[in-house]
């Protein structure tokens, strides 16, 4: 979609509302990451957006649905986030 | 975007064919494809972009949408619901990009032996498509007010496109 992300990174893909609210289509972030800590380092980037956009929102990675709430809850890591993954976040749709 | 303008995505396999596209829908193209000698009914559903949300006026409307996410649910909805309902074929397509007023934004045709499965089928299709297909509309009322991002699950409330501060 937008290129391949440098070495060691990963790319995130925005759309709709998190599109508006970053001003960007995409961003690439170091990997690994636990899918579990995606959230949080979006926070800390973009001040705001957990509560704004992201508490509404879908994650998928490689095009498959993650549910990160559950991955959150769980104790022992689960989903990471590889180098080269392409994550989307996406906002209730609005088709038709 | 994502989506560059004019490239269009299609997926297609036996009678079911899905597709995003920034061009004029053809409603007498997607009928030609789900026609078959083996069905006595076609359904053909075309949504049209609205002037309004709720009374106050929309100027501008535009979709955008994640491409291979957004087909790879088509193609599993068509396939689905052919199955369900026995049709003999389906075929959706949705636009992108700016849709004028009044135009078509997602043409959805199915055909069946008989009256009441494409019916069915055509109907569940479109609800389905609705509720998950990866494609966003922007509302725009002009003004100060600028853009909103509709949902559909919630209707009443869109996400607005200035609503952080920097």
């Amino acid at each position: 979609m937008s290129g391949k992300p440098p070495s060691e990174h990963f790319r995130l893909l925005y759309f709709a509302s998190a599109a508006s609210f970053t001003r960007k289509s995409s961003d690439t972030f170091p990997a690994p990451l636990p899918i579990s800590d995606l959230f949080s380092v979006l926070e800390k980037k973009y001040s705001g957006i957990t509560k704004a956009v992201l508490d509404s929102c879908a994650v998928t990675v490689n095009l498959e649905y993650v549910d990160v709430e559950e991955e959150s809850g769980k104790e022992k890591a689960g989903v990471v986030i590889k180098e080269g993954d392409e994550v989307a976040i996406i906002p209730p749709v609005s088709s038709g | 975007m994502s989506d560059s303008p004019n490239v269009g995505h299609r997926q297609e396999e036996e009678c079911t064919s899905v597709a995003l596209t920034h061009d004029i829908l053809n409603p007498l193209s997607i009928i030609a494809e789900v026609k078959s000698p083996k069905a006595g009914a076609i359904v053909l559903f075309a949504g049209t972009t609205r002037d309004n949300f709720d009374g106050k006026p929309v100027t501008h409307l535009e979709y955008t949408s994640y491409p291979p996410r957004a087909l790879q649910t088509m193609l599993s909805i068509a396939r689905s619901v052919k199955e369900k309902h026995s049709l003999t074929a389906i075929s959706m397509i949705h636009r992108l990009g700016v849709v004028p007023i009044g135009e078509e934004s997602i043409l959805i045709a199915v055909s069946a032996p008989h009256r009441q499965d494409a019916w069915r089928g055509g109907e569940e299709a479109l609800e389905e498509c609705k509720e998950k297909v990866e494609v966003w509309k922007l509302e725009e009322f002009g003004g100060d007010e600028g853009g909103v991002w509709r949902a559909n699950r919630d209707g009443a409330t869109g996400v607005r496109v200035a609503d952080h501060k920097e």
